[in-house]
This record gives C-alpha cells, structure tokens and sequence, in this order.
C-alpha cells in the first residue's frame, strides 16, 4: 500500500490462558532498517499508552525484540511495538490485540424434562452449570445419541446453560451430555443415560366436570388425560376445598395411585360448594407431576 | 441395560408403535382418499408388492423358531419397513403428516435398534447383510399412482401386524427371561 509498514509481531492476536506467561516478538524489515537508521534495541513496547518496562524486553538480534510477561493477567490491548530512533519521534511500528481468559470448566449438574406439548410432541429441556465465566467466546453443545445412532446437536439460543430438543422418542435409552468449547480448550460434561419417558412430566387432566352425585355427601369428578395409556399408565392427586375456603384438603393419594377418568368423592359436606384441582404423573412415580390442573367447582345435594 | 429391562424397553416401544400407528395410518389412507380410507376395502395383494415384508406367517412355524432367529426376522423386517417408510415420509404432502412420519420413523428406528440390544443382551449375533431394500416402493417401481397408493396402503397394514405380533412376540419373551433381580439371585445361589 502507500504506506509500508517496518515490521510486525508474532504472534498475531494471541488468546492467551490468565495467569499464564507469554512472550511476543516484534521483527523489523531490513528495508526499513537502512533508511530509517532503525535498531531493535531502540524498540520500546507498549500496553495501550503505558510503557512495559525495558527490564522486560530482550534483544534478540538486529532487528528482533521479544518483550515477555510471567502474568497475563496484566495484558491488555493493543500491545504495540513502537521505535524512537535519534533525533525523531517515536513512531508506531505495529500492534496487536491479545485477548486472555480461561478454558471451559467442565459443565456440571446436568438434567433433563421432557414437558409434555401435545399428544404426540415430546420436547425435551436440558439445564446445566456452565462453570465459571471464561472471558472468552465459549460455545456450548447439547450432544445425544442412540447406540449407533447420533443426532445432531442441540445448540443453545441466547443462553449457555440450557437447550430444548424439539421432539424426543420414548422406550429408547440416549447417552446425553454438554460440550463445552473455546479457544483455549474444550470439556465434556458427565454423560446422563436415561429413557425419556422416564422424566416426563405430563400435560394436566383437562375437561374436569363436577356431578352431584346421589348422595349430599359426594361429588363425581370425571377429567380426560391428555397422554395415551399405550405411552404412560397416571396416577393421580386430587385437592379441593369450600368455595371461599384458603386451605386445600388431599383424596388419600393411595385412593388415586392407579389410572382413571373419574374419581367420586366422599365425605363433603351437604349442600356445600366446592372447588376441585387435580394433577397426573406417571404410574410408577418416576418423573414429575403435571401442573394443577384448572380448578372446577361442584355443589353436593341438600341432606 | 439387562435382557430382561431391554426387552421390557422394546415391549413398551412396541406397543407405543402400535398405538401411533392406529392415528397415523388413519390419517395416511384418508390422505390416500378412496378407496383405501373406507373400512372394508380389502385388496388382493399384488406380486409388485412382495419385497415388503409380509407379516402373514405360520403360526406354528413362528412360534417354532428359536428366540435367536425370531428376533431376528423382526430385525430384518424393521430394518426394511422403516426404508420404505422413510419414502413414504419424503412424499407425504401435509406438514402435519409429515411431522408424524418422521416422529414414527424415528420410534420405529429406535425400535430396530432396541431389538438389536435385545440380541447382545442375549449374546445371539445381529443378522449381517443389507438391512434395507435396494429400491423402497412407490418410487422408481410404481408405473401409475394407484399402485404406488396400493403399495403405501399394504406398507401401512403389514407393518400394523408385525407391530401387533412382535409385541405378542416380546411380551413372552420377557416372561422366559428373569428380571435381573432374580438372575442375581439365582447366580448367588450358584446356578
């Protein structure tokens, strides 16, 4: 170009591990040397404007000069190689900009829930700790697979401590685990293996109806579950409480540990309205219970 | 995983296929229009269609076979009806049907490899040899869209009575293998 430069450093934008040390060289054209009058011992380098002290620098030859630094943490950008020849003024020869940071930790606490969508669309959430902050541009994977069978990986959007798999199968155990990576390394978190169906946590009952029943002292609670019985056998939890009322009382989750459309219940009180909720999970217990479900509300009959 | 959990695994996936399948191939034939969406439509099977794999055997024959080569036949079958499925996933011209296509192939993939961990969980090897057809129907072979139809409606229906049979086929053989606990027990006990 118009102007041509004296010299350059090496490396050229170094991402340098904290606390580690690092040594820099900036080398001098031999054309330059002979107009200018220019020597590698009149090098004199710099931290933005500050000067590095010269008890850094060494010179390596005629036109080669190393500056070094035992911590990196004192780094910063740009580190210019810069000349002051006799009689003139010093004059920039050529910068760098350093970035320092730290290599991803190993991604800890690693879990998953498949939050239920619709009947046939399983997502699946995973969240984890993303260790400590790296000062650095660290990407992060979500990475699963079948034996013999891998899938893409899930790329976290905006955050770097969670990613939601659009649509899982169940009955099938995947290998799950997060990759961490930067410029300066890359780690794994400890696998999970698990089948899906295992940490499901299913849409709520819906369509609650509340019918009296014959007697002023039941209420008939009829629902419908939103997942199939070929894919998960319910249990049930049912709360309710008078209209009014603050404190929430619990069917005995014994009386509902089995899979159901409708459940009646006794012991209320005559001629008395009350609010119903009910909530599912899996048979066995294993997994998470559904939200509440929306509330309803029934009157029993006049004794 | 243990034999006995792999199977119990592989049963649950087959019973999760068969209930899938009951919508989705409902929804394929009414996408496939009449005559193959009204309820007594029964047509002969065509040679063409031979390379799926029939599900119609004899019942003794089967029940005859050693759990090995059961296992298997259904091995292969899979392996084959999920290529032909896959062509019909690539045609299907609803989103909505295509969501369930491709969320049935991959259960259905997940079924091959279930039963494939069946196998080494009992030490029987994995049959060699291509898993799949050469050339699935419905696509270079069918001279006119009935038969491609035709080979769609037979793909749904015979894989419906695989998936009913191989349940049947994997419900007893989780009752021939101990559940873990037991086999613990019993090799405690020196046998």
């Amino acid at each position: 170009g118009l102007v041509q430069s004296c010299g350059h450093i090496i490396p050229e934008s170094p991402v340098l591990a904290l606390g580690s040390n690092f040594t820099a060289l900036c080398i001098l054209n031999e054309s330059c040397l002979d107009f200018g009058n220019i020597y590698a011992n009149q090098i004199i380098w710099k931290i933005k404007n500050r000067v590095v002290p010269k008890e850094q620098y060494r010179e390596i030859n005629r036109t080669v000069s190393s500056v070094t630094f035992n911590d990196t943490s004192s780094l910063a950008s740009p580190l210019t190689c810069n000349i002051l020849a006799d009689g003139q003024i010093e004059q920039n020869i050529y910068g760098i900009t350093v970035t320092v940071g730290l290599p991803p930790e190993k991604p800890r606490n690693l879990s998953c829930i498949v939050n239920q969508l619709s009947k046939l669309t399983n997502p699946m959430t995973c969240t984890w700790n993303p260790g400590r902050h790296t000062f650095l541009d660290t990407h992060f994977r979500l990475k699963y697979r079948w034996p013999q069978e891998d899938f893409p990986d899930c790329i976290p959007k905006d955050v770097n401590n969670s990613c939601t798999i659009a649509d899982v199968q169940f009955f099938v155990n995947m290998e799950i685990w997060v990759e961490a990576a930067n410029a300066l390394g890359k780690a794994e978190s400890d696998p999970l293996v698990l089948d899906p169906i295992e940490i499901v946590k299913p849409l709520s009952p819906h369509n609650l109806s509340v019918n009296s029943g014959i007697l002023p002292t039941v209420l008939k609670l009829s629902w419908e579950n939103r997942i199939s019985a070929a894919v998960m056998k319910l249990k049930f939890n049912i709360r309710y409480r008078i209209t009014g009322d603050t404190n929430w009382m619990q069917v005995p989750p014994e009386d509902t540990a089995s899979p159901r459309t409708s459940f009646s219940v006794q012991g209320l009180r005559p001629y008395t309205e009350y609010v119903f909720s009910i909530r599912c999970m899996k048979e066995d217990g294993v997994g998470y219970w559904s939200d509440w479900s929306e509330e309803k509300t029934g009157v029993t009959t006049e004794d | 995983l243990g034999a006995g959990q792999s199977i119990q695994k592989t049963y649950d996936l087959t019973r999760y296929l068969e209930h899938q399948l009951r919508t989705l191939a409902g929804t394929y034939l009414n996408y496939l229009g009449p005559p193959f969406n009204e309820p007594d439509f029964n047509p002969p099977r065509l040679a063409r269609v031979e390379r799926v794999p029939s599900a119609t055997v004899d019942l003794d024959l089967w029940r005859g076979l050693t759990d090995n080569a059961r296992l298997a036949a259904n091995y292969r079958a899979y392996s084959r009806l999920l290529c032909y499925l896959r062509a019909l996933d690539g045609q299907a011209a609803t989103a909505e049907l295509r969501h369930r296509l491709g969320h049935f192939c991959s259960s259905l993939q997940g079924l091959v490899l279930s039963i494939a961990g069946v196998m080494s969980s009992l030490g029987y090897p994995l049959p060699v040899g291509p898993a799949g057809p050469s050339a699935p129907p419905g696509t270079a072979g069918a001279p006119n869209d009935f038969l491609k139809k035709m080979d769609d409606f037979w793909l749904l229906k015979e894989l419906q009575t695989w998936l009913w049979r191989s349940a049947k086929d994997f419900n007893r053989l989780k009752k021939k293998v101990p559940p873990a606990v037991v086999t613990l027990r019993l090799e405690a006990r020196g046998f």
